[in-house]
């Protein structure tokens, strides 16, 4: 379905690696993506499919931002964003350190080494996991080459893979 | 390994490390720029696969496979259409940010042949520039589409360079291609590289300083502490109050302080060394405030002072205070302004060696090539010094003070080898001189028509660490406090504290910037007492030609404070027909030194072997575009072609001392210099010597800035040769509360060159829309900086509201073609003007900056 976005055009991101192979059971990741597919349902674009790591992932070219994925999520693991910040944190996961460690094998333990990084400051570890502020975020990157754990992401696909 | 496409070579890095470090240190592609090393700035922006990435984030390992582009990788084509589209739309000024800009154009017309407004602004957006506000950028990246989109680059530029044309500037292709040398790239067999330690207390006595184990390090060549330095240790602007290295039994001033310098073979190696060396400290009490400053039994910043008073103030005119007793109105408020850091895109930086006259040799990034020679000489103890300004990467008043010309000199002298010494930008963010913070607290009278009767205000500035020009900043803020309007009762007293806080000194606006906020915001109010409008009471007030001033100056024909109103005025009416919140803001700015102050502006011309005029002075050009200036002095004033004049950059053994680029002063007292010289040349042209005959010979031209001292005994003293005028007018979308646009009208005498005074205009403008919206500069409780330079607040592209730069011309200054600086005064009225906007929109008075509740603060 074609769709004229609107610039600057905002597209939805699940914040969710897939390392835990959430739907596995319950030593993984509470707070995860958990594969139900609710947003895949709700999608009139095509926009969302279930990756290689068993997570929903968001084609940016054919969403369009209306955020009713983000609205059905039941794990609140999906927001709209603006395309144009395509430096992402891709985890939701809110236990500590060594915790988040044992849940995932990419998972945020809330180290705060972005936060230290960050030179526009838009960067804060929340119940330990790193949230990006967009409108200050100035998407060198920095982080995410920085983050130890690969839960910062390049959409661009440059600093980190694509997965 | 990772094997990688650069510019279509294949190339294999030796070993892992930052792409930047690798594209400049061992390719030497210098169009990519250092200006920050931690993702901030932009400067360092280049393609890869198709995507803008900034070269100081990936580590080379990560880019296997990869293809990267620089500006050196344009095809001939496209460095045809981007040198012809920054030049024409006037996009380039110090042109540091200008590579990193052209990568991103590059980046999004390459996939977008018909970009929107708003695309062009999100493509920029991750890249700061400080000289431009954005805007000819913008139309840069407009006119290359159009450019390439037809094919065909239109013939267009402007062939007539005399005065009041808007040429495109002498610099823009190296600055465009990135050839063009700042220091930092400059590349010598054998350089090393310096750092400097610091203190780590912004207050402590030095008792021991062990370099030992750094000098055993391999691969250190030298560790020099105060000691080793062969001449004065203390320099300074004006002052010579700064230790160039604070030796053993002196106090600490501030964390910026240095205590040692290394020098080694790469800049690994001398922070490693930095690290071993040992200092033994007496940590003491320090001073963060004006209060704690000003407090009876402070702590004294200087050992050498008998409190903590840099600079004092006082001057008085009529009666201030009788005036304001039988004024119909009074309003009386305190107000307050923060530190600003200028955030020029590049880092200080110079390059020292000894050349072939064995002399000590400097490529210096300053405001004054003449200025780094004296303190270099003062450091070393010898005149045998020589210095070469580099291009500049924006100076704002920031590098008026030594930054590292004189600590590289140091190395050089005791290693005999190339130094190059780079601040880092978190040191630079510590070290350089900011804008003063300032309390103010003002009494205005007016009658009941709004007529200003008197103004009373005492007002008191924080300097930090060291004097710089902590002095002349106070006394520009109490002089320029009255305003541009014509009465004669006017007192302030201000007074300068040192602090162990980072230095306060010359900022774009030097002082005014903070007075000027606190005397017309009290102007908006006393508007609304009378019931008139706050254009009206500017218009009733205003400073008309043959008037006289506050200071007693009475004002030259030239005065166009009335014309920037009438300027505005359109645009101000409807928008307030239409209820839009509006504010507006006046200012009147200095250009030229004055108060009596030796000012001399110095130029020779001399016809080279190439059968062209070279243009020589010792007077930098930081960006705002003094060699175009020059050569459009030229082209008028003699009977010359500009492909026949050669702009040459400052330096000290050739180009006479032309002062610092300071004052808005190169326009004026440069170009009068400037002018003296043409007329000798066209002596001989006029008696038909052709260029042949002129080879080698040498045409001077000196230009006294004559003027009178703070409290002359005279009636009616001349405390500056001229005065620039400005009104800016902000005008807020209602819905949303931004800024729907900028108007600010600007009268310069005769605009040189209009394309570059709108470019002050909308650089300086944006600037201090930062002022007064959103830029800060925290300090923590041990006198630490804490923000990085993205956390500074600075405005991106895509936040910038719409500017109309509006340019008076006014004759009536004798002198430089009738040119007036305009460097300052673009960002001194913007701040009231908006703040005056935010209270039409919210009903909330607010008097200190950056404004707080309006829709640009930072989220977080």
């Amino acid at each position: 379905m074609a769709v004229k976005k609107k610039f600057p055009y905002r597209a939805a991101v699940v914040a969710c690696n897939g390392g835990c192979r959430s739907a596995e059971g319950e030593a993984g990741c509470a707070d995860g993506c958990i594969g139900c597919k609710a947003c895949i349902d709700k999608c009139k674009f095509g926009a969302i499919s279930i990756n290689e790591y068993g997570v929903a992932e968001v084609d940016e070219e054919k969403c369009i931002g209306c955020g009713a994925c983000a609205k059905v999520c039941p794990q609140k693991v999906i927001h709209v964003h603006e395309c144009a910040n395509y430096i992402v944190v891709k985890c939701s996961n809110k236990k500590k350190g060594a915790e988040a460690k044992k849940q995932c094998d990419v998972s945020c333990i809330g180290c705060g080494i972005c936060e230290k990084t960050c030179t526009a400051g838009a960067i804060k570890v929340k119940d330990s996991c790193a949230v990006i502020e967009e409108s200050i975020c100035l998407s060198c990157g920095m982080c995410a080459v920085k983050c130890p754990r690969h839960v910062i992401h390049d959409l661009h696909g440059i600093l980190t893979e694509i997965r | 390994m990772a094997v990688f496409t650069v510019n279509g070579q294949k190339v294999e890095p030796t070993g892992n490390q930052k792409l930047l470090r690798f594209l400049r240190d061992e390719l030497h592609l210098t169009s990519v720029k250092d200006g920050c090393s931690e993702g901030a700035c932009g400067a360092c922006t280049v393609i890869i696969d198709g995507k803008t990435c900034k070269a100081c984030v990936p580590d080379t390992d990560l880019l296997d496979g990869r293809t990267v582009i620089t500006v050196e990788g344009l095809t001939e084509w496209e460095r045809e259409v981007y040198t012809y589209a920054y030049g024409k739309a006037g996009a380039v000024q110090c042109g540091f940010c200008i590579p990193g800009m052209v990568m991103c154009t590059k980046a999004l017309l390459d996939v977008n042949k018909e970009p929107t407004d708003d695309e062009i602004k999100y493509a920029l957006r991750n890249n700061y520039c400080r000289c431009t506000g954005y805007v000819k950028i913008m139309d840069a990246v407009r006119l290359a589409a159009k450019v390439l989109k037809t094919g065909v680059i239109p013939d267009d530029l402007d062939p007539d360079w005399n005065i009041g044309h808007r040429v495109s500037r002498v610099d823009v292709e190296e600055k465009v291609l990135g050839t063009g040398k700042y220091p930092d790239d400059f590349y010598f067999d054998g350089m090393l590289y310096g750092v400097a330690l610091r203190s780590k207390y912004p207050r402590a006595r030095v008792l021991e300083i062990d370099t030992a184990a750094a000098k055993a390090l391999p691969g250190v060549e030298a560790v020099l502490t105060a000691e080793d330095i062969p001449g004065e240790n203390k320099i300074g602007h004006l002052k010579h109050d700064q230790y160039s290295l604070i030796p053993v039994g002196g106090l600490t001033h501030y964390l910026g302080d240095a205590i040692a310098v290394i020098a080694a073979k790469d800049r690994e190696t001398a922070e490693k060394a930095k690290k071993l060396i040992k200092v033994k400290y007496e940590v003491l009490p320090h001073i963060r405030t004006i209060e704690e400053a000003a407090a009876e039994d402070a702590p004294k910043v200087f050992d050498e002072e008998e409190n903590n008073i840099c600079a004092h103030k006082h001057i008085s005119r009529g009666n201030a205070d009788e005036a304001i007793r039988n004024s119909k109105y009074v309003i009386s408020h305190h107000f307050e302004t923060p530190w600003t850091e200028h955030a020029f895109l590049e880092p200080e930086c110079a390059v020292a060696l000894y050349d072939e006259d064995g002399d000590i040799f400097v490529y210096s990034t300053d405001q004054s090539a003449h200025q780094t020679l004296h303190e270099c000489s003062l450091l070393l103890g010898t005149d045998r010094v020589k210095v070469q300004n580099a291009l500049v990467g924006g100076g704002f008043g920031g590098k008026e003070d030594m930054t590292v010309q004189h600590l590289a000199a140091l190395l050089t002298y005791a290693t005999k080898k190339p130094v190059k010494m780079k601040r880092t930008r978190a040191e630079s963010l510590l070290v350089h001189p900011k804008r003063h913070p300032f309390y103010m607290d003002m009494t205005m009278g007016c009658d009941e028509n709004g007529n200003i009767m008197g103004v009373k205000a005492k007002v008191a500035s924080d300097t930090g660490a060291f004097a710089s020009l902590g002095g002349p900043v106070l006394e520009r803020a109490c002089t320029h406090a009255a305003g541009p309007y014509h009465y004669e009762n006017f007192e302030i007293e201000g007074t300068a504290y040192y602090t162990n806080n980072p230095p306060a000194g010359a900022f774009r606006g030097f002082g005014v910037t903070q007075t000027c906020f606190a005397t017309e915001t009290l102007l908006n109010m006393m508007a609304d007492k009378v019931g008139i409008t706050p254009w009206e009471i500017r218009y009733r007030n205003a400073i008309r030609p043959g008037e006289t001033l506050p200071n007693g100056q009475i004002v030259d024909n030239s005065t166009g404070l009335v014309e920037t109103l009438e300027a505005v005025k359109k645009k101000y009416d409807a928008a307030l027909e239409e209820g839009k919140p509006v504010g507006i803001g006046c200012a009147m700015k200095n250009a030229g030194v004055g108060v009596g102050i030796p000012d001399t502006g110095r130029v020779k011309l001399v016809f080279e072997k190439d059968k062209k005029l070279h243009i020589y002075s010792g007077a930098s050009c930081i960006g705002q575009g003094l060699g175009t200036v020059l050569t459009q002095m030229v082209v008028t004033n003699t009977d010359l072609k500009h492909e026949d004049i050669v702009y040459e950059r400052s330096n000290t053994w050739f180009a006479p001392d032309s002062g610092t680029t300071s004052g808005s002063r190169q326009t004026l007292v440069t170009g009068e210099a400037c002018r003296r010289a043409c007329d000798k040349v066209m002596e001989d042209r006029n008696a038909g010597k052709t260029i042949d005959d002129l080879i080698g010979k040498i045409y001077y031209g000196e230009y006294l800035a004559k003027t009178d001292p703070l409290g002359a005994n005279v009636p009616n003293p001349v405390s500056h040769v001229a005065y620039g005028y400005a009104t800016q007018v902000c005008i807020l979308d209602k819905k949303t509360g931004k800024i729907e646009e900028m108007v600010a009208a600007h009268d310069v005498g005769k605009a040189v060159n209009p394309l570059s005074c709108e470019g002050q205009i909308e650089g300086g403008v944006v600037m201090s829309i930062g002022f007064a919206l959103r830029e800060h500069y925290p300090i923590d409780e041990n006198c630490k900086p804490i923000d990085k330079y993205g956390s500074l607040g600075l405005f991106r592209s895509h936040e910038i509201p719409k500017i109309d730069a509006i340019v008076v011309d006014k004759p009536g200054l004798n002198v430089a073609c009738g040119a007036i600086g305009i460097g300052e005064i673009t960002s001194i009225p913007t701040a009231p003007a908006i703040a005056d906007a935010y209270f039409r929109w919210n009903g909330e008075r607010q008097y200190s900056l950056p404004l707080t509740g309006t829709p640009y603060e930072r989220k977080c």
